[in-house]
């Protein structure tokens, strides 16, 4: 988990050992925890005694029973940030016993700012059915904190999904933006509002004479509540102002002025209350309100004295709005209506020392290692240049945690001058806007950061305020290797070589990390433009070089690039080793595994795949799929979509392969790898086998594939799926008896960008190669050209480094191909000895998939259904909703519906529940 | 009828009107807007506000303090006030 979890967000607070009881409000709170119940909203200002309400509440259920337990955050605004959120809710969930995969958090994506919680629901959900007697509140407290939508979203998701064991309670200054109405017309929200929260008279005087240890009359109470108007904050600072008076006279004099002043509660009791405090207790409540939480060595820091851990007792003792925040009293916060008092009174009185107490705090934090406060305070300071440093220190553990987020947040908290001052932060605001996708953005940022290297060399004054670091040693060449990667993305190959080299050239013989990238740009140059050998040889040394660099992850990723130039390069099973051992060094330690797993089980399960091994491909796709939220790179992401798509079209449905190409469309990433295999293109591949000409008409004309004249590697896949339709094309006239002699035929434009293509690829490409002879061997076949097809099929084959690897590149041809082959395999031997045997064994294989279909009882139905349809029978025989059915075989609701509708025809039915109970009668389940 | 409509991105005055008197101090507090305790016991607020983002933080300032919030009126005019772009 990258978000350090603070454990005083996750402190249910222990309520004072004296409270008032407010049993109204504690039975209200008791019906919470029926099943239909969702929600609790505790909504009122600050001062109402919302959390002591709530922690009386729950410690009241701990002692009664032992089937409840508590999980409570304490929100505050660095919660807007996703991560953090979420990081500390399922550190909230764990600590209460629910074993919730903390993976989940891996998977973040920190620039889109989202998160897939299915698996979060799912772990809660199952945690829940192995202990059903039990029930959970979840307490997220201060939750007006929160106005970033993604957690909003987030929250309501929770409130959606969670199973019923699991009661949500929300304490908040201002309604949150919940679909409250929704629950309150459904009954499933429970609400405390200002009204309910406020002390009666009989609780106000419980709250001042028993708990505050005063003695006042009936008419005095009443005085006091109707003057605060029941609000508890404004009754605890007239208890701690009364607190100093002796005499009934003095009281009633206090009284009289309280009430018949027009001064906002809050200042006239501080006032007193503050102004009846020894000086030195004063001044360290105004200077110590600069910290969100307090310890005694930080407040002695800060103040300089060396009494902070005793005063801090004592006022906690004493009432005075301290909030203890473990266990041990080591850390504590103030009320935070008391804090916003303290610190108007601070920043009025003495604006002067705002500045370095924050600068105090920020020292402290950073000799003690917790660096993210002492920027916080330094920024609080407006002390951007020891801001700037203290990032600059922090970056490598950051980046080795992944803590995207806080860099992000970091770069937008400092002023534009300072960032372009220090060419190490100004590489990391490169790195976030590259991030943003803003690219003219980046190159400005790594100018920058050049100026400011050329600045450092001549003014020793600027280079000293860099903080010392490897990143300041290496920046020069990291620039380097960020206009590669710029390149890389804008399609630039020639800059991409340049300036690879340049960062190559820079980088010392053991800084691995940066020739690691250099290398790996030089590569996928190579790769992008077809030349596989130097292609390999260069990627094969960035991954020894990211390997040194002790940067698994990357090494990780970079298997899945060498896989794939290995396949290109007519060699899949070194693509399959390669698979093999990254999985297994990945799967060495413990789960959760390292991020890029899922995507060596899709690589896998595409090499299965076109080895006709279905079965075994299905078996990587699900572990991939379990695994995939958490460990599968961004820049992958879609791989997984494309594979079950390949899968699903060659077992015929169409539908679901559409479906699944527009998931990966959606999630496909421009730049970081050369685009090899065009989403638009293989949904095109699709279109032609259902025999939608039109469609794949459409995306020849939008991607304008016939006049891209240039056969670039970067193009062959659309020219490729060019030669299908153009086959695809004669088929239908030919269909039609539109073909006639003599007239230009679709075919012999399909041959002659097969020769140039064959050219072009000929003889980096070896994986091309076998394609393009393949569907050679099939525009001759279609001509009726026997001899030329066989010749091209023989050369195919024999010429491949590994023909044994290759099936369903073959056999998705479909009939014309079989029947190429069935003429193959009985040519007889002689120099087409080695062909008759591949087509021999590929028309087994054919054959055998043929066979592998599982044929449940169907015996007595007219129109037997499909497997996709006995999949969706299987999950319509199950409590999953029609939106989770669709979740779970990844189509839309529309095609859900179309399959659920066949499914009903053919069963004669017209409901779910008929079908379900049809299927079973006819043991179809 | 010649008044503007206010974008979410202009800056207009506001008076914010809260029970009570509220003591100076909270000037600073509140961004520096000009603090008047009315007769009538209320305390307004007022001065140039930024745009609606900045608005809306003053509010959840004075919900933040407890304090009880009568009305939110915008004048016309930044201009008026000589401050900030038209």
């Amino acid at each position: 988990m990258s978000t350090p979890v603070l454990a005083t967000k996750l402190f249910t607070p222990t309520p004072r050992r004296q409270l008032v009881a407010r049993p109204r409000l504690v039975e209200q709170l008791d019906s919470i925890l029926d099943a239909s119940h969702r929600l609790t909203v505790v909504s009122a200002p600050a001062g109402f005694g919302k959390t002591t309400l709530l922690s009386d509440w729950l410690s009241q259920r701990d002692r009664s029973r032992t089937t409840s337990r508590v999980a409570w955050l304490s929100l505050d605004d660095g919660d807007n940030d996703l991560p953090r959120f979420l990081t500390h809710l399922v550190a909230a969930l764990q600590g209460v016993g629910l074993e919730v995969d903390v993976g989940l958090l891996e998977s973040m994506d920190a620039a889109s700012n989202s998160v897939d919680l299915t698996g979060l629901v799912n772990d809660v959900t199952r945690a829940g059915e192995h202990a059903p007697e039990k029930q959970w509140v979840l307490v997220l407290d201060d939750y007006h904190a929160i106005g970033a939508p993604a957690v909003h979203e987030a929250v309501i998701f929770l409130l959606d999904y969670l199973p019923a064991q699991l009661h949500l309670v929300v304490a908040t200054r201002s309604d949150p933006p919940l679909p409250l109405a929704r629950l309150r017309s459904r009954g499933q929200l429970t609400e405390i509002r200002a009204a309910d929260l406020r002390f009666t008279q009989g609780e106000a005087r419980d709250f001042l004479n028993r708990v505050m240890g005063l003695d006042l009359g009936t008419g005095d109470v009443q005085a006091l509540d109707e003057r605060t108007e029941g609000w508890v904050a404004g009754l605890q600072l007239a208890a701690l102002s009364l607190r100093g008076i002796s005499g009934p006279d003095e009281v009633a004099g206090f009284i009289k002025a309280f009430t018949g002043s027009n001064r906002f509660v809050i200042d006239y009791l501080a006032d007193e209350v503050l102004s009846r405090q020894p000086a030195g207790v004063r001044d360290f409540l105004l200077r110590t309100s600069v910290l969100d939480h307090l310890t005694g060595p930080l407040c002695d820091a800060v103040i300089g004295r060396t009494d902070g851990t005793r005063t801090l007792e004592d006022l906690e003792r004493g009432n005075l709005f301290l909030i203890a925040l473990d266990t041990q009293r080591s850390w504590y916060r103030y009320h935070h209506l008391f804090a916003d008092v303290l610190r108007v009174r601070l920043l009025a009185d003495h604006p002067d020392q705002v500045p370095s107490l924050h600068q105090l705090a920020s020292a402290w934090y950073a000799s003690h290692g917790l660096v993210e406060d002492a920027v916080r305070h330094a920024l609080a300071a407006k002390d951007f240049d020891r801001a700037a440093q203290l990032m600059e220190e922090a970056l490598p553990d950051l980046r080795r945690a992944r803590q995207d987020s806080v860099l992000l947040a970091w770069m937008r908290s400092l002023p534009e001058s300072v960032v372009r001052r220090s060419p190490v932060l100004s590489i990391v605001s490169g790195w976030s806007m590259l991030m943003a996708g803003d690219l003219d953005a980046v190159e400005s940022r790594l100018d920058d950061a050049d100026a400011a290297l050329a600045a450092g060399a001549h003014d020793q004054g600027l280079a000293t305020t860099w903080a010392d670091t490897e990143d300041l040693r290496t920046a020069p060449a990291t620039v380097a290797v960020y206009r590669a990667s710029l390149a890389q993305a804008r399609g630039d190959v020639a800059g991409t070589v340049r300036h690879a080299r340049r960062a190559l050239d820079l980088a010392g013989p053991e800084d691995h990390f940066i020739r690691g990238a250099g290398a790996g740009y030089l590569g996928l140059a190579a790769w992008a433009a077809g030349d596989l050998p130097v292609a390999l040889t260069t990627f094969a040394e960035a991954v020894r070089s990211l390997h040194e660099a002790g940067n698994l992850v990357d090494e990780l990723d970079s298997t899945v690039v060498l896989a794939d130039m290995w396949v290109a390069s007519g060699r899949p099973s070194r693509a399959r080793r390669l698979y093999e051992r990254a999985l297994k060094t990945a799967t060495a330690g413990n789960e959760p595994y390292p991020r890029a797993t899922a995507d060596l089980h899709v690589g896998l399960a595409e090499l299965d795949r076109e080895l006709g091994d279905l079965a075994g491909a299905e078996a990587h796709l699900e572990t991939a799929r379990a695994l995939r939220e958490r460990t599968s790179i961004t820049e992958n992401r879609h791989r997984w979509y494309v594979a079950v798509a390949q899968l699903r079209a060659g077992l015929g449905d169409l539908d679901a392969a559409s479906d699944l190409l527009d998931h990966a469309e959606a999630l496909y990433r421009h730049g970081f790898y050369p685009d090899l295999r065009p989403i638009p293109a293989m949904r095109a591949r699709v279109h032609i086998a259902h025999g939608d000409l039109a469609s794949a008409d459409e995306w020849a004309r939008d991607h304008d594939v016939p006049s891209a004249a240039e056969m670039t590697y970067l193009h062959e896949y659309d020219h490729l799926t060019l030669v299908r339709l153009l086959l695809a094309r004669h088929r239908s006239m030919a269909g039609r008896g539109e073909a006639l002699a003599g007239d230009p035929s679709p075919l012999d434009d399909a041959l002659a960008l097969l020769d140039r293509l064959h050219a072009a690829a000929d003889p980096n490409r070896p994986g091309s190669l076998i394609e393009i002879g393949m569907l050679r061997a099939l525009v001759h076949h279609e001509r009726g050209h026997r001899q030329q097809a066989l010749a091209d099929l023989d050369r195919a084959l024999t010429r491949a480094p590994e023909p044994e690897s290759y099936v369903r590149l073959f056999l998705d041809e479909g009939a014309p191909m079989l029947a190429l082959l069935h003429d193959a395999s009985h040519h007889g031997t002689g120099e087409h000895d080695a062909l008759s045997q591949h087509a021999r064994r590929l028309l087994d294989a054919a054959g055998i998939s043929q066979q592998t279909a599982p044929t449940p009882d169907q015996v007595g139905l007219p129109d037997p259904l499909s497997d996709r349809e006995l999949h969706v029978l299987r999950l319509l025989d199950s409590d999953l909703t029609g939106p989770q059915i669709a979740r779970e075989l990844y189509v839309s609701l529309n095609t859900l519906r179309t399959h659920t509708k066949r499914i009903f025809t053919k069963l004669d039915v017209n409901t779910r529940a008929a079908a379900v109970r049809r299927a079973h009668e006819r043991r179809l389940l | 009828m010649s008044r503007h409509r206010l974008g979410p991105h202009t800056p207009a005055h506001y008076e914010i009107r809260i029970e009570r008197h509220l003591d100076e101090h909270w000037s600073t507090w509140f961004d520096g807007l000009t603090l008047v305790r009315e007769n009538d016991g209320t305390t307004t607020l007022h001065g140039v506000v930024a745009d609606q983002a900045e608005l809306h933080g003053l509010l959840a300032k004075v919900r933040d303090i407890g304090a009880t919030l009568i009305s939110v009126t915008s004048a016309e005019a930044p201009d008026q006030v000589g401050d900030g772009p038209a």
